[in-house]
């Protein structure tokens, strides 16, 4: 963990309402798949911007980042050269075991870009397949990522690309065909973590989520980012998250 | 090299840098960034008798130049502390004051009595406006303020006693001089400002717990002059704090009366901000001429005087 201070290479719109920033970090960062960064937009603004590592190369770094408030609006006006301070990286990540060969993604809304990452990070030695839900065509985003996927499956809540169902419906339908997975990764929505939940607890597989919730410190102190556990704990979603086991966390 | 260091209570403090609590948790998360112990003091999570889980989630948001909090005193508790976290935080070197709630008189007897002797200070959390039970009770009228110091001061009895005093009170001069009349040795303040923030597409306040803390930068003209208030009613030494953002705050603060700061905020814009103030000091001391950082507290000169 550093806070480096970030300069912006290219930050540019990939889909309705969605931006991706790379920031070069003057040197190779150790990043594991599913980690974030914690991006200081300054201004007004006190808090910084918990954002998934979508990917690394080199020194350089991607975040992709939904337009939601005032914070990401000044975030997307930042041109080429402006230097940020950036924490990273945060976070447990993903991680897949030795053991686990085939690996389902299941992914929607901003949450598709950290499965990004872990399709990055296990591509060459997993069998990775990919379940990823889009509001409708104008949001889909990171194509040309997915496809580099043993299989990908893009379905759109409209119709308007793919079929129309979630990334949830889509995984389950391939489950349904005969498909089996040793694990499943996924983040998007609580409402699709919650469906998804139930589908793997059905089905008896490993499962991990990666959550989104309000943050301060980022890194652990301040107790506010919480979620609630299985077993009557809470868990800090920055430091002892963001990737909980599905079956360990309450939805 | 100015001396940084002062001295509250009889407890030498390497310089007048403290981590706020709530803000710095039992210090290991930012120990990972900096040696805490090169920092003058933490100020531990607010500690209770028994574990809490805190407030529902949202616990916080933001407004323009501030952040509204309501984690609700989420702590393992006390004794979980002292066996687990305690020795660690105090090998850092860095001076170790306990942060501490209780929801009647009696639990912060007890609770100063578990941590008498243990740790350098304790300061007493009578002020924390996000949980109903949570000391807010005690810290809004003088004469429960004085109460509640003298309750706890009988538990405290070989610890200098810290009350942390709340912002949202009539006259924070009172109830500085109640908490002195209690036995206080010291006092701290602004806790957080009570307020809301609203997610005008919800039609609901951000946080589930509906009203928050107000912290940060834009608090900090109204801490700077409760800080003088307060110093000029008590003889006690006071801890100032609220939006405390670089040495430059920092020296306001010290000027307007308190012997030492404390940073909260600040830490989560910059989680290296504590170590920045305090070469921010040291420069500034050097500038200026000051020889020992003790000399600015309390050299207001009010305008027309």
């Amino acid at each position: 963990m550093k806070d480096y201070i970030a300069t912006i290479v290219k930050n540019e719109r990939i889909a309705e309402n969605i931006y991706a920033v790379t920031f070069d970090l003057g040197e190779i960062p150790t990043v594991r798949a599913g980690q974030f960064g914690d991006i200081l937009v300054g201004g007004t603004h006190l808090l910084r911007r918990p954002i998934a590592v979508c990917k690394t190369e080199g020194s350089q770094v991607t975040f992709c980042y939904q337009i939601k408030g005032e914070g990401t609006k000044m975030l997307k006006t930042m041109g080429t050269g402006t230097t940020l301070n950036v924490l990273m990286p945060l976070g447990n990540g993903f991680f897949v075991e030795e053991t686990e060969k085939k690996v389902a993604l299941v992914g929607g809304g901003v949450g598709v870009f950290p499965l990004i990452s872990v399709l990055r990070a296990y591509g060459q030695e997993k069998e990775i397949s990919a379940y990823i839900g889009y509001r409708n065509k104008d949001a889909v985003c990171g194509v040309e990522e997915f496809e580099k996927a043993k299989k990908f499956v893009a379905v759109t809540d409209d119709g308007s690309y793919g079929e129309k169902m979630n990334a949830v419906q889509a995984f389950v339908k391939d489950l349904k065909a005969g498909n089996t997975f040793d694990v499943v990764l996924a983040c998007g929505p609580t409402p699709m973590l919650r469906a998804l939940k139930a589908v793997v607890e059905e089905e008896n597989l490993p499962c991990y989520v990666s959550l989104e919730e309000r943050m301060g410190c980022g890194i652990g102190a301040c107790l506010v980012c919480v979620c609630d556990l299985t077993n009557g704990k809470k868990a800090r979603v920055c430091k002892d998250g963001p990737v909980f086991n599905a079956s360990e966390v309450v939805l | 090299m100015a001396n940084l260091s002062v001295k509250i209570c009889g407890v030498e403090l390497k310089n007048p840098v403290i981590g706020a609590s709530g803000t710095f948790g039992f210090g290991r998360e930012f120990n990972e960034l900096y040696d805490i112990g090169a920092i003058g003091g933490v100020s531990t999570k607010g500690l209770t008798n028994e574990p809490r889980l805190g407030n529902p989630v949202p616990r916080i948001a933001e407004s323009r130049g501030v952040i509204l909090n309501a984690v609700g005193l989420q702590n393992p508790g006390v004794e979980h502390f002292i066996k687990y976290d305690l020795d660690w935080l105090k090998a850092t070197g860095t001076c170790v004051i306990a942060n501490v709630a209780g929801k009647t008189l009696e639990d912060y007897k007890t609770i100063c009595e578990k941590l008498d002797g243990k740790v350098d200070m304790i300061e007493l959390n009578i002020s924390c406006p996000n949980v109903k039970s949570g000391g807010m009770a005690f810290g809004i009228k003088p004469q429960t303020v004085e109460e509640v110091t003298r309750v706890a001061k009988s538990g405290a009895k070989n610890t200098p006693l810290i009350v942390k005093l709340s912002p949202n009170v009539e006259s924070i001069a009172e109830n500085a001089k109640s908490a002195e009349r209690g036995g206080a040795d010291c006092i701290s303040l602004i806790n957080t400002l009570t307020g809301m923030a609203i997610d005008i597409e919800r039609r609901r306040p951000i946080i589930a717990n509906n009203t928050g803390g107000v912290s940060g930068a834009g608090i900090k003209p109204i801490a700077v002059r409760m800080v003088y208030e307060a110093s000029q009613a008590v003889k006690i030494p006071v801890i100032g704090m609220g939006g405390i953002t670089c040495a430059e705050d920092a020296i306001e603060f010290l000027m307007a009366g308190a012997t030492a700061v404390q940073v909260g905020t600040a830490n989560f814009t910059d989680p290296l901000a504590m170590p920045k103030i305090i070469q921010g000091l040291n420069d500034w001391c050097d500038r200026h001429g000051v020889e020992n950082i003790s000399e600015l507290t309390g050299t207001l000169q009010l305008n027309g005087k």
